[in-house]
């Protein structure tokens, strides 16, 4: 995992340094005089080689300061932590929704292959993969916040809304309605394939037939039996979604104009604000490593052949 | 002894992208109480699937019972309803199957699979069934039972597993236990062992066996009856005594013939010359003619059926036709 | 003891072979496609997609004398008309024209970014399995550090520092393409990784061997041929995401750039809420084209896997 990391870190320091200009070119006020430029130059190493320029900077991100953002003119991290939390509430309502939805139906189809069921979950599924998220984000903004205006255009919360508690709750949850149907279709399909293929593996194992011999209902034939088997490989991939959980969904966000990092991020990039970006996908890069992490243990809790070394 | 399960005419059919396969193509056969019935063939022949279609154990799609009746206690279960056939499974007939290595669930305990059974089919609550697998357990022969019970299927050997699966079968004291090649993935010590075991507990407890196996062997040391099947048809039936000592179709001759030497290469035992047939394109007439050393005209034009050439012996074999 | 299995097992495989040595390996996988009415309808679509973007440009230009450019001063942000099918944009140009190049420029993106990654998956994963070991180990740490990125940020970044460095925009679409292949490798080098590690120690490896062949004939020529099918199913999806991750990265301006037309930039102008509610035609064809192609893609992928799958068979 540390090597890993240390990759990643010297993948991103290199985009960086390959980008034209340097730090100070973002921060700099144009009517800065030459001397105070070199003065701050040197004040961030930016006048020393590349390696050492890496050393600083690795140093700095393990005491947790990722520097200051140009565009925000604050330190990388506290821009980090406004913004993320928003984030991280709209995909995990995305998150439970989808494995709600995904993990029966993907069942369903399994257990009916070649039904028409099974076909109509399939398309189904196909037409969340192959939806662009911000076609789909506009269409909905189009039919049901401009033309029937069931739903509002943007935000997280009513403008000036002073709300606490439940009141506040609810409008949140009124304004999350269409990001979270986009995000969710695009979710869904993909996991409900995923169970679908590995319950269609599971339900020819012989120790179905053998649940089956025993004289059980068929519904505990397969939620029980395999349903518990077939779910091993799918909740280990619950630990890869640990970074999209934060990551947010950077179009979708961007399109309903969610407060999250993903439109932060897409500022940064527009305003070519690399401490933040660094910062980001350092922050990303950890967190899928994290959820490496989380997918192994995970597996040996579910799966009793596997015991943690 | 009365007649316990008698199958009659059952054809099971696999309707696949590549034509129809016949697996189980008009047989009768029938297992008396306390008896062990022994049903040999070679690979294919349709073994399983005839002891899969008892209790309706068939994947559908794309299998599918077409024809036949299955008489169980006076009852047809090829017309039983999925609630009925469900009481039956696991409980009055129970099954062992080939593969003791994935036949059990790995992510229950060895404990969990057994109670399963037993609180579904004997009104009993989790603590006493507990008890009752535990025994069952000690009653198969596995050394610290009261710990087996707790451990997954993947820390105990093939051997035991399949003690296990005997243990999970028998743990609601089945009429009939369908043991489908219950050794054959076990070495050979390990099979005896088995054997032993099945044929104490069959002693003890009167229950009828059906034994599927390729192993003339176990027929011997087991059966009473014998069945031999060939390409989803039964070719002869007789008893044990009759079948090694008098057999008559040209298939089971070619089996016992080939029956080997202790010690020999596993891997080259059959002495029937040729192939089995390919189950969607059966040859016409006998099916077994083009592997048959006595074959004559008539056995590529009409196929034989199964007749009574002695006293409880009968064969499906034109050279046995005028005896009748 | 009598055991007859294991002969009799080959046997009813050969026999079973006999039948469909009639039709080559290639035309089971027809047949089968051919049976799958949804792949159908994918490939279909596709073809469709495809014509229309090769010689729709060249229909509009001759027979009707519209180019990608050409400006209709008296048509300006007009609805569908018999003029304009699909009306045209704000400043007069010929959307369904448009449509059509942009449909070149989405499709040549998707297959060259995917051919690229399929070359760059298919080397490595091929030594890394060929070679196992250290090397293995090596390249297999490499893939975990690039499939650390989330991809789209990552995408972004790069498009950014891209743009920094003022690529023409006639160029820019290589840039995306090579972006877009060079960032999706991994999943293809592990996929093919795995495979040749099973094949390897498979028995016409062995004779491979016995005949003394170099590494690089036996990666080659021996062991990527039997990977096809995989590669081929996971290219085929692949351009559907490619073309899905252009489109977004046009759709956010940092893809393809005016003056040329990509399906995701042209959905851009429904930023405008105006745009949006009043002239649905300037945003919403393009939206579809791109989910209709990408939607027949991964149909007739889905399709293709099923088909080249012998556990599926029915
Ligand atoms: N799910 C299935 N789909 C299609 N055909 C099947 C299926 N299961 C079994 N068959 C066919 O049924 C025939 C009989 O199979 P069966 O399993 O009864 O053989 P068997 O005598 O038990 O052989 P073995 O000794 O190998 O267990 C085989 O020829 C096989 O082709
Ligand atoms: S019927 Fe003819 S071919 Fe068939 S077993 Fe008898 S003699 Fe041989
Ligand atoms: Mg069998």
């Amino acid at each position: 995992m540390i090597p890993v990391l240390i990759g990643v870190s010297i993948i991103i320091f290199l985009i960086f340094q390959a980008a034209p200009g340097d730090a100070l070119t973002g921060m700099m006020d144009p009517k800065m005089s030459y001397e105070t430029k070199q003065k701050l130059r040197k004040q961030l190493h930016l006048d020393e080689p590349g390696i050492i320029q890496y050393k600083y900077w690795v140093q700095n991100v393990l005491k947790g300061d990722f520097g200051e953002s140009f565009y925000f003119k604050q330190p990388v991290g506290k821009v980090m932590n406004t913004y993320i939390w928003n984030s991280f509430y709209l995909s995990l309502a995305s998150f439970i929704l989808s494995v709600l939805i995904a993990i029966p139906i993907g069942v369903i189809s399994a257990t009916r292959q070649y039904s028409f069921m099974d076909y109509f979950f399939t398309v189904f599924a196909l037409i969340g993969i192959s939806m662009p998220s911000f076609f789909f984000g506009l269409l909905l903004i189009k039919w049901f916040a401009v033309d029937i205006k069931l739903f509002p255009v943007s935000g997280m919360m009513t403008a000036g809304s002073t709300a606490v508690g439940f009141a506040k709750f609810k409008d949140v949850m009124y304004h999350m309605t269409l990001p979270l149907i986009v995000l969710t279709l695009g979710s869904v399909a993909g996991l409900m394939r995923y169970t679908r293929s590995s319950m269609l593996e599971v339900i020819r194992q012989d120790y179905v037939r053998t649940a089956r011999a025993k004289g059980l209902r068929e519904k505990v034939v397969i939620y029980k039996h395999a349903l518990r088997n077939a779910l091993i490989p799918v909740v280990t991939i619950f630990g890869m979604w640990l970074p999209g959980l934060f990551s947010g969904a950077m179009i979708t966000e961007a399109i309903f104009n969610w407060p999250g990092i993903g439109p932060i991020e897409l500022l940064a990039v527009n305003n070519r604000d690399y401490p933040l970006l660094m910062g980001i996908n350092m922050l990303l890069a950890f967190l899928t490593l994290l959820g490496n992490l989380i997918a192994d243990v995970t597996y040996a809790l579910v799966d009793p052949r596997i015991r943690l070394k | 002894m009365g007649e316990l399960l008698s199958i009659k005419n059952l054809k099971t059919y696999f309707y696949t992208e590549d034509g129809v396969i016949k697996a189980v193509d008009d047989v009768s056969l029938s297992i008396r109480e306390g008896e062990t019935l022994g049903v040999v063939g070679e690979s294919g022949c349709g073994k399983s699937i005839t002891a899969m279609s008892i209790l309706k154990l068939i994947p559908n799609p794309p299998g599918k019972i077409v024809d036949g009746e299955i008489i169980f206690d006076g009852k047809d279960l090829t017309k039983a309803t999925d609630e009925e056939i469900r009481k039956i499974r696991g409980n009055k007939i129970s099954v062992i199957f080939q593969e003791p290595m994935t036949s059990l669930n790995p992510v229950f305990t060895i404990g969990d699979q057994i109670i399963e059974a037993i609180v579904l089919h004997q009104n009993m609550n989790k603590e006493k069934a507990r008890e009752k697998a535990i025994d069952m357990l000690k009653l198969v022969g596995i050394p610290r039972a009261d710990e087996v019970v707790d451990a997954y299927p993947h820390e105990l050997s093939g051997g035991m597993r399949q003690r296990a699966m005997i243990a999970m079968a028998m743990a609601c004291n089945p009429k009939l236990l369908i043991a489908d090649e219950p050794t054959t993935a076990l070495d050979v010590t390990i099979q005896a062992q088995i054997l032993d075991l099945m044929r104490d507990l069959k002693n003890k407890t009167n229950t009828s066996i059906m034994l599927i196996t390729h192993d003339l062997g176990v027929v011997a040391e087991m059966a009473d009856h014998v069945v031999v099947m060939y390409a989803g048809k039964v070719v002869e039936e007789a008893n044990v005594y009759e079948i090694f000592k008098n057999p008559m179709h040209p298939y089971t001759l070619g089996l016992l013939e080939s029956k080997p030497i202790l010690n020999q290469d596993k891997d080259r035992l059959n002495s029937i010359p040729g192939q089995v047939p390919n189950p969607l394109n059966m040859p016409e007439g006998c099916y077994f003619h083009p592997r048959c050393s006595k074959a004559m005209d008539i056995c590529r034009r009409e196929q034989p059926e199964l007749c009574s050439v002695k006293d409880g012996h009968r064969v499906a074999c034109h050279l046995y036709r005028e005896v009748k | 003891m009598a055991e007859l299995k294991k002969n009799t097992n080959k046997n009813v495989e050969l026999k079973g072979a006999k039948k469909e040595d009639i039709m080559s390996p290639w035309k089971v996988v027809k047949h089968r496609l051919r049976r799958n009415k949804l792949a159908m309808v994918g490939l279909y679509t596709l073809l469709f997609m495809i014509i229309l973007a090769i010689f729709g440009p060249i229909v509009q230009k001759y027979v009707f004398g519209i180019t990608m450019e050409k400006i209709d001063l008296y048509n300006i942000s007009a609805p569908p008309s018999l003029k304009h099918p699909l009306g045209t944009d704000e400043v007069g140009r010929d959307i369904l024209t448009r449509l059509m190049y942009g449909g070149r420029i989405s499709l040549t993106v998707g297959i060259v970014a995917v051919s690229i990654s399929v070359v760059i998956g298919s080397i490595i994963g091929g030594i890394s399995g060929y070679y196992g070991g250290v090397v293995d180990g090596i390249i297999m740490r490499l893939v975990d550090i690039f499939m650390c990125f989330p991809f789209f940020p990552l995408l972004l970044m790069l498009a950014a520092v891209l743009s920094d460095y003022k690529v023409d925009p006639k160029y820019r679409i290589y840039f995306v393409m090579i972006i877009i292949g060079i960032l999706s490798w991994t999943g293809l080098a592990r996929i093919v990784r795995g495979q040749i590690l099973s094949l390897r120690e498979q028995e016409f490896m062995q004779a491979a061997e016995a005949l003394g062949l170099r590494d690089r004939r036996k990666i080659f020529r021996h062991l990527l041929p039997n990977t096809f099918a995989s590669i081929i199913v996971s290219a085929t999806l692949g351009i559907g995401s490619a073309i899905l991750s252009e489109s977004a990265l046009s759709y956010l301006g940092l893809g393809v750039t005016p003056p040329y037309p990509s399906w995701g930039q042209m959905v851009q102008v429904a930023t405008d809420y105006y745009v949006m509610q009043y002239e649905y035609w300037k945003w919403i064809p393009p939206g579809v084209c791109i989910f209709l192609t990408v939607m027949a893609i991964n149909l007739f992928g889905d399709g293709l896997r099923d088909a080249l799958d012998p556990k599926l068979k029915r």
